[in-house]
């Protein structure tokens, strides 16, 4: 499988909306992106990043209800598919093999 | 507490429609969160920065549709499908749709040619706004001033030297007299003109050959035109070749000029150095201040003040004359000379303008007529056309593609028209330019000529389209099924009005053309006074005037002339002007009326074949004395009061002479033949003679005279070639203006009625066709041929006689007003009128009677048969 479509970006957006399941869409991404990562994230950029992950498959979305704040227009909720579950875990699975490597007195040394 | 307005707007405009939804909603509902949390202030700023974050290209891009859009290509590809198979369908209405259509685009873009021409006449010189002409401005003695353009030869060079505002100044005096010869090639004739070497500085035509500034600074240089280059030497190189005048002195060409160009008010074929003016003995030079003889221009500088050089000029030749009572001077710019040459009192009041504008108005009214027409046939077929509008319409067509549809269907006609008409304009045009006397040419060449072309074409399209395009495209697809249609939509006002039109401009033009023509013949027949057939003029060169005698002698001997005389002027040209001469019990009024001087050495009487009423002719060589003679017409004895005109004296206060009257004549026309004839004094050979008139035998033939003439002439003047002229064609030039007017009236008035009658022609059969049915019942019922021809013309013919009620005062009044500029006039008569209508309402009954009556003979069987 090749993962080099997936950017960092990405991830972390797919990853969201996972974690926000079934209610994910822009805007509570983006909040979400910002309190966990601290640094502003504008809806913008997590929709086109939406955007593209529906393209690759990894998502699907429908249209949602609207609400008072939104001034009356619907919301675009996004749910992972299958094969963006499996997307997810293959880079977890890399990313933790690649960890369990990392020789323990290095990893004091970071702190 | 809602979000940037402006930054909505602004997302709305760059947001591809099918994610508005949804961006906007996260915006918005972010904005409110961020209200909580960070205060207004910050959110609004934080809400611009999420807006430019979304100008990334997935969400500006449009989606792509499901269905094809169609393309504006599309639509006029099909517009221009559609408007093939109507022009297809309708190939009578086409062929006179386009005819119209052509003709008058020909018509129109033929004056346009002659009007563009017209315009830039002298536009193409380098110094164009910087050139003026210099003129003098008389006070008469009635209290009016007279703008003078003829100066003193001294002012140009005084100009030059006093005013640092002249950058140049030039002299220029038009000669036509010289025998010009290179070898055995000889002309007499010729315009030419002696000038100062400033002339080709200050006038941009271009130089073939010989270097620019060396041209005229020799004595005995001389410049020529192309044309006179190949009449000379063929095609040998002309330049520091020798050239002859009056076989006395020599010249060496130093320049050879490109032919000048229609539009400049020069003539000239060769330019000689004014120093060759001073020629001892030839009597050119006139150093006087008081002499006015010569055209005088200059070049301003630039930034020059024109209104102070006008101040300080003005009294120019009274400070160099040291006279108060003489004229003032002032100077007119190079834009107004061809189009604004008429002085009155001093003051431009137009001139050539009028002419062009006149011929502008005509070339609008016939295009207009040929676009009414289009308009009005394309109208008349809108019952045909209602079906397919209604179906357009359910079918979903907006008004502005209907508009389009026929805009199109225009277009495409006027394309093929002006094609048409492009060929036209290039047959008729040789003919054209005979009539007219220019040079016109299609400017192929040039692309702003097709860039005119186009836009003309666009233009005639849109006002013969727009009509029909807005009229149809707004008929209602509901009234268009029903049965009411016919008496309801199609309102035929607006296309009577049309009708009514396009007959009055016909109307109009042809009653001018029969009242130009009238003013012709009217005075054509007036009584000249003389006798001008058989009658030659020619004109002193070379050595006829020392040989006068002996000519006279041989000629009358030989029984070729029947009488001889010599004379001040060509009997046509009139004479001189004078204002100085006194007689007995004068009023002061009548002294300062122009009195035409001419004079005669004998026989004037009986070689014109003037009657004379009292005394005698004058005669000096039987009469010594008659050197102080003078004869008078009518109008002068008129003027000077005399009960008994013969043995009175009048005195030449200017040359302290004192003339007896010895005989009167039969008021003759000299000059124009519009004008009152004016006082004439015939004197005896008190000034110079430039010509002589020869009478022929009339018993021989016209050929043989002139053969037997020629060769006397020869005998006695053999450097130069018999030059001689007709007078009974020297006064019919005189009518060449009014011809003109006469034969471009009759054109365009027959153009007129040829496109308002095609387009009756038109309009008649759709309304034959229309009223088929009509006509069948009315048969059936006993109504004869007549009583429906009669029933389907009154409309038509009622139409016209509109026409003409309102063609009347306009044409008096127009008329009216060009009758004013001549003297000898006509009155405009109703008849005229009468003879205009009836022509017009029987060329309109034979154009509708071409349908009328065919559909009047159809069998109603047929018409009938089948509902």
């Amino acid at each position: 499988m090749r993962r080099s479509d997936l950017g960092e970006f990405e991830e972390v957006v797919l990853l969201a909306v996972a974690a926000l399941s079934p209610k994910a869409y822009s805007v509570m991404i983006a909040e979400e992106l910002e309190r966990e990562t601290g640094n502003s994230v504008s809806t913008g950029a997590v929709h086109a990043a939406l955007q593209r992950l529906e393209q690759k498959g990894y998502l699907t979305s429908q249209l949602g209800e609207a609400t008072a704040e939104r001034g009356g227009r619907r919301k675009r909720l996004f749910t992972v598919t299958a094969l963006g579950g499996r997307v997810l875990s293959d880079v977890r699975a890399v990313r933790n093999r690649l960890w369990d490597r990392i020789i323990p007195n290095i990893r004091l040394e970071w702190s | 507490m809602s979000p940037p307005r402006l930054a909505d707007r602004f997302l709305t405009w760059f947001c591809a429609p099918h994610l508005r939804e949804e961006v906007l909603g996260d915006l918005h509902e972010r904005y409110v969160l961020r209200v909580q949390q960070l205060g207004e202030t910050r959110a609004r700023r934080r809400y611009w920065r999420d807006v430019l974050a979304y100008m990334r290209p997935e969400f500006i891009q449009r989606k792509p549709q499901p269905y094809p859009t169609p393309t504006n290509t599309t639509m006029i590809r099909n517009h221009l499908k559609i408007a093939f198979r109507n022009l297809i369908a309708g190939k009578s209405f086409s062929v006179i749709n386009m005819a119209g259509l052509s003709v008058g685009m020909a018509g129109a873009a033929l004056i346009l040619l002659w009007l563009q021409n017209e315009l830039s006449f002298d536009r193409f010189h380098t110094h164009k706004d910087r050139i003026y002409q210099v003129y003098g401005l008389a006070s008469a003695v009635d209290g009016q001033s007279v703008a003078i353009s003829a100066t003193s030869q001294p002012l140009g060079p005084a100009l030059k030297k006093d005013y640092p505002e002249v950058e140049q100044a030039t002299r220029v005096k038009e000669v036509d007299n010289f025998l010009i010869r290179v070898g055995d090639n000889r002309f007499t004739g010729l315009q030419g003109a002696f000038v100062d070497p400033a002339f080709l500085d200050i006038f941009s035509f271009p130089l073939l050959e010989g270097t620019k500034n060396e041209q005229l600074s020799s004595v005995s240089s001389i410049v020529i035109t192309e044309k006179l280059a190949r009449k000379l030497f063929g095609s040998e190189q002309a330049l520091h070749k020798t050239i002859q005048l009056d076989s006395a002195d020599n010249f060496v060409v130093t320049g050879v000029l490109k032919d000048l160009p229609s539009n400049t008010q020069f003539t000239f074929e060769y330019l000689l150095p004014w120093d060759y003016l001073k020629k001892p003995g030839s009597g050119w030079q006139n150093e006087s201040w008081l002499s006015n003889n010569t055209a005088t221009y200059i070049l301003l500088k630039p930034n020059a003040n024109v209104a102070a050089f006008n101040d300080k000029i003005r009294d120019m030749t009274q400070r160099y004359a040291g006279r108060q009572d003489v004229w003032t001077h002032f100077i007119y710019p190079m834009s107004q000379w061809h189009l604004y040459s008429r002085f009155e009192n001093g003051q431009p009041v137009g001139g050539r303008i009028e002419t062009v504008q006149i011929f502008g108005l005509i070339a609008a009214f016939i295009l207009l007529i040929a676009c009414i027409n289009f308009m009005n046939l394309s109208t008349a077929r809108s019952e045909k056309r209602a079906k397919e509008i209604g179906i357009r319409k359910v079918a979903g067509a907006g008004k502005g593609l209907l508009i389009g549809q026929f805009i199109t269907e225009a277009f495409l006609m006027t394309c093929f028209a002006g094609a048409l008409a492009l060929l036209i304009v290039q047959l008729v045009l040789p003919a054209f330019n005979t009539l007219i006397d220019t040079q016109l040419a299609i400017p192929y060449q040039r692309y702003t000529f097709w860039l005119y072309a186009l836009a003309f074409m666009a233009f005639t399209s849109l006002l013969a389209g727009s009509y029909p395009a807005f009229y149809l495209a707004s008929f209602q697809p509901i009234g268009i099924f029903s049965k009411r249609f016919k008496r309801t939509q199609l309102g035929i006002s607006p296309r009577k009005i049309l009708v009514v039109l396009q007959f009055t401009f016909a109307i109009i033009l042809g009653t001018a053309t029969i009242i130009v023509r009238d003013q012709i013949i009217y005075a054509q027949e007036r009584d000249k006074g003389y006798a001008d057939n058989n009658l030659i003029q020619v004109n002193f060169s070379g050595d006829i005037e020392k040989n006068y005698g002996s000519i006279k002698q041989e000629l009358l001997n030989a029984g070729i002339a029947t009488s001889i005389t010599k004379t001040l002027t060509g009997l046509t040209n009139g004479g001189w002007h004078t204002w100085g001469l006194r007689w007995p019990n004068e009023a002061p009024k009548d002294t300062n009326t122009t009195i035409t001087l001419f004079s005669s050495d004998a026989d004037l009487v009986k070689t014109a074949g003037m009657k004379l009423l009292a005394g005698r002719d004058i005669d000096i060589y039987n009469y010594p004395a008659d050197s102080f003679s003078v004869v008078l017409n009518e109008t002068a004895v008129k003027l000077m009061g005399f009960q008994n005109p013969i043995g009175q004296t009048i005195t030449n206060r200017s040359k302290n002479q004192h003339w007896r009257v010895v005989g009167v004549v039969k008021d003759y026309i000299a000059g124009s033949p519009y004008e009152q004839i004016p006082p004439i004094v015939i004197q005896g050979p008190g000034s110079s003679f430039n010509t002589m008139h020869i009478k022929f035998n009339p018993n021989r033939s016209t050929a043989d005279n002139l053969a037997q003439a020629e060769q006397i002439f020869q005998k006695y003047n053999p450097t130069y070639p018999f030059d001689f002229r007709f007078l009974d064609e020297e006064f019919a030039q005189k009518f060449d203006n009014e011809q003109r007017t006469k034969t471009l009236a009759g054109l365009f008035a027959a153009l007129a009625i040829f496109i308002s009658c095609l387009g009756l022609f038109g309009l008649t059969s759709f309304t034959v066709e229309q009223a088929r049915k009509e006509i069948g019942i009315r048969k059936v019922l006993g109504a004869s041929a007549a009583n429906v021809v009669a029933l389907l013309s009154k409309d038509f013919l009622k139409l016209v006689l509109f026409a003409f009620l309102i063609a009347i005062p306009i044409t008096w009044y127009s008329m009216h007003q060009w009758l004013e500029a001549f003297t000898y006039r006509i009155g405009i008569s109703w008849w005229i009128f009468a003879t205009a209508g009836l022509l017009a309402m029987l060329i309109a009954f034979l154009t509708v009677s071409l349908q009328t009556v065919k559909a009047a003979l159809v069998n109603p069987v047929k018409s009938l048969r089948s509902e």
